[in-house]
């Protein structure tokens, strides 16, 4: 009585586009990909606004002010409270706090819909009860979101350092986005695609491990942000440091600073007992000089691979526990 | 074509209930020589028993000689059943002795239970 | 008849070290081709024995075989439908059948798959959030026959069924044994809706096989007895016993003959599993091996 509609049906069987489990993928979480499009879209168009009108504005506002004389430590004008620099600013903030947000957000979302809620609710032994294995499930899991993450933020990163590879003077103004400060250092290299990657790969262990939606991403959220402020802690301390010295005062200050202090006679590091000019007191503690350890602008890319490598291994370590739990518990081997 | 009525509470095995409900089609004549049965496919379709219990009845009614299985086509009805006539002798003589029974003062279902019990006896062992 | 679809053995599933066995040292075989009930109470074990033949769980002890493989080689072979019917509730009926077609490449069969939802006049663009639970059923279902496996497992899928639809369901489950052989295994703690409907049969009892063989066979191997409460029933295996007055009524399994004075009738599958379940102390028996007839 269904001939019919049988025979069309079947004839209609769509042979193009995405096959399998990229398709099954792409269908399953098309909510979350689009929101991953627009946030990437809206990061994107934030900053290069930015780059061209918002920049163009905020130049205007200091030349209207009389202060675009530029100097070494930015304008003339130590001012920056300006509306269309504050504008300006907003624009790259959230640039950049799209990047700084997506490992949270990754992490989240892996955890409560991309693995906990399909094996609270069965879904994830569904797909296991048709020709797939439990190890080519999580591949697909891992994989499809890995590489629209990857693009997604490189896509972010290289806009962000288009942005900041001009207006220097510009930004210096705000004092808010040295290359070393928290944020723009990520937005910069290789790292928030990296920390991407972990919280998508912590938030996948917290769904196997918790097999529920909500706990999932509690366990995700919190994991990831202990990771990643134990490696935030750790970032001036993957590089030699620079050391500068000087007789009387604290020498200049540049670049990312790791440490300073007092010198004596011995050469040893004292903290500063704080004799400021008092020469007695310097005398009595046998304070020759003082020193700053930092890390020049050059060590950029350094710092930045090195706690690359450290947070993609890290990764690495969270995907190889999400395939031995998994075959642990459903004993396939293929 | 028949189709089949199975009653889960009768106490009677499935299977059963096909071999004596094709016979008492092929008693009624609503089956012929020639027909065919119904696939195992197309009862268990209706009816949502097992398909292997349609195959045993069927088989069973092969044993009897009843139809015939032809590899691929189906079952077929090989002949049917003929019930003794209304005027037949031996219909002439159970007449005559209901007739006694109810004269005796028997009720119908004491009929009833003495034939069972007398068929129980002298049919031993034929199954249906 | 020699092919086997399922086997195990002395297979055992804990889960967590102070939790009981779910599954204790389970022994059976399942002929191919057979619609096999595992009936039992609740928590008798039947969800995570099907889940070990599905290769959703790794067993703790033991092995299971199934068609011949481990369950994780046999998995494009077979076809699991859980309890509370999983499915993507964000997903279209049609985009869960296109699911099944996408993740069964080489098995799948769109024909088989269409039919079922079309008997349930599921529209193919309704969301399987909106769905009751009956059509689910029927979705899941469609899902799992469409792979056209050669063995369907299925937990409890009567349980949230109307008489009508149970009826349509195992009529479109025993079509499709019948025209490709699948051999189909049922879990169910509601026996009735197999009678008929199974010709073997698993009855699991706290972790372990209680009863296990071809139907027909365990129920002749069983006699319903009644007479007089002094009389003995030795040397027969007594199931389950009752008394009322002068009169017992038992479930025994004759050992020869049984004497004079014994009214004897045949169990049907409800008594047989009901007196097994009264009484949790009695013997098991096994038919499904060939060599040994009882364990």
């Amino acid at each position: 009585m269904t001939a019919v509609t049988l025979e069309t049906s079947t004839a209609a069987t769509p042979t193009r586009g995405p096959r399998g489990l990229l398709w099954t993928m792409l269908r399953l979480h098309r909510s979350a990909l689009w929101f991953w499009v627009m946030l990437v879209a809206v990061g994107a168009g934030a900053l290069l606004w930015a780059y061209g009108p918002g920049a163009d504005a905020a130049w205007a506002e200091f030349r209207k002010a009389g202060c675009d004389a530029v100097s070494p430590g930015g304008l003339t004008c130590d001012m920056g409270a300006g509306a269309a620099y504050g504008r300006y600013d907003a624009a790259i903030a959230l640039g950049s706090g799209v990047l700084a947000l997506a490992p949270f957000l990754t992490a989240a979302w892996a955890g409560a819909a991309l693995i906990g809620r399909e094996l609270e609710s069965g879904t994830a032994q569904l797909a296991w009860t048709q020709s797939v294995s439990p190890a080519r499930w999580l591949a697909a899991k891992l994989a499809v979101p890995a590489a629209l993450l990857v693009s997604g933020t490189l896509v972010l990163t290289l806009v962000h350092r288009m942005v900041f590879s001009v207006d220097g003077a510009l930004r210096l103004t705000g004092g808010s986005r040295a290359w070393y400060q928290g944020a723009t250092f990520e937005a910069n290299g290789t790292l928030a695609t990296a920390y991407a990657l972990l919280g998508l790969t912590v938030g996948v262990l917290a769904g196997l491990l918790q097999r529920r939606a909500l706990a999932a991403l509690g366990t995700a959220v919190v994991g990831l942000a202990i990771l990643a402020a134990a490696l935030g802690a750790l970032r001036p301390y993957l590089w030699p440091v620079e050391t500068l010295t000087d007789k009387n005062e604290y020498p200049e200050f540049i670049g990312m600073v790791v440490g300073e202090g007092a010198l004596t006679s011995t050469g040893a590091r004292v903290p500063d007992p704080i004799c400021v000019d008092n020469a007695k007191c310097l005398a009595e503690h046998d304070i020759v000089g003082f020193y700053r350890d930092y890390h020049p602008a050059s060590h950029f890319w350094p710092l930045q691979l090195v706690e690359t490598g450290i947070v993609l291994a890290v990764a690495a370590l969270a995907v190889l526990l999400a395939f031995r739990l998994l075959n642990r518990r459903t004993g396939a081997a293929a | 074509m028949v189709e089949y009525r199975i009653d889960r509470r009768s106490g009677v095995a499935t299977y059963v209930q096909i071999v004596q409900q094709t016979k008492q089609a092929l008693r009624l004549g609503l089956l012929e020589p020639g027909d065919k049965l119904p696939t195992a496919r197309e009862v268990v379709e209706a009816t949502a028993i097992n398909p292997n219990t349609v195959l045993k009845a069927y088989r069973e009614l092969e044993r009897e000689g009843l139809v015939e299985a032809r590899r691929g086509l189906g079952t077929f009805v090989r002949r049917g059943l003929n019930t003794a006539p209304a005027d037949s002798p031996l219909r002439t003589e159970l007449d005559a002795w209901a007739v006694r029974a109810r004269e005796a003062g028997l009720e119908r279902d004491d009929v009833d239970a003495l034939f069972t019990s007398v068929l129980d006896t002298h049919f031993k062992g034929d199954e249906s | 008849m020699t092919e086997t679809a399922i086997e195990a053995a002395a297979l055992s599933k804990r889960f967590g070290r102070r939790r009981g066995p779910a599954l204790d040292g389970c022994t059976f075989r399942l002929p191919a081709g057979r619609v096999c009930a595992v009936v039992g109470p609740n928590g008798a074990g039947k969800s995570t024995l099907l889940s070990l033949a599905a290769g959703l769980l790794r067993p703790t002890d033991g092995t299971i075989t199934v068609l011949g493989q481990t369950p994780a080689a046999a998995r494009e072979r077979l076809a699991y439908v859980a309890q509370d019917k999983p499915l993507h509730p964000q997903l279209t009926v049609a985009d869960t059948l296109r699911l099944g077609r996408e993740l069964n490449p080489r098995r799948w069969d769109d024909r088989v798959a269409e039919r079922i939802v079309a008997e349930g006049d599921l529209a193919p663009d309704a969301k399987i959030r909106t769905l009751s639970g009956g059509q689910r059923t029927r979705v899941a279902l469609a899902l799992a026959l469409g792979k056209r496996p050669e063995l369907l497992l299925l937990d409890e899928p009567m349980a949230d069924l109307d008489p009508l639809a149970r009826h349509q369901l195992m009529a479109t489950l025993m079509a499709d044994a019948a025209e490709h052989g699948t051999t189909v295994v049922m879990s169910s703690h509601v026996v009735a809706e197999l009678d008929g409907a199974c010709d073997h049969l698993l009855l699991l009892g706290a972790g372990r096989v209680r009863l296990a063989g071809p139907l027909d066979d365990l129920l002749a191997a069983h006699k319903l007895v009644t007479g007089r409460a002094d009389a003995s029933l030795a040397p027969h295996t007594v199931v389950e016993s009752r008394t009322t007055g002068r009169q017992l009524t038992a479930l025994v399994r004759p050992d020869g003959p049984l004497g004079d004075g014994w009214q004897t009738t045949a169990p049907t599958l409800e008594e047989l599993v009901l007196a097994h379940l009264r009484a949790p102390e009695a013997p098991a028996l096994r038919l499904d091996t060939p060599q040994e007839a009882a364990v």
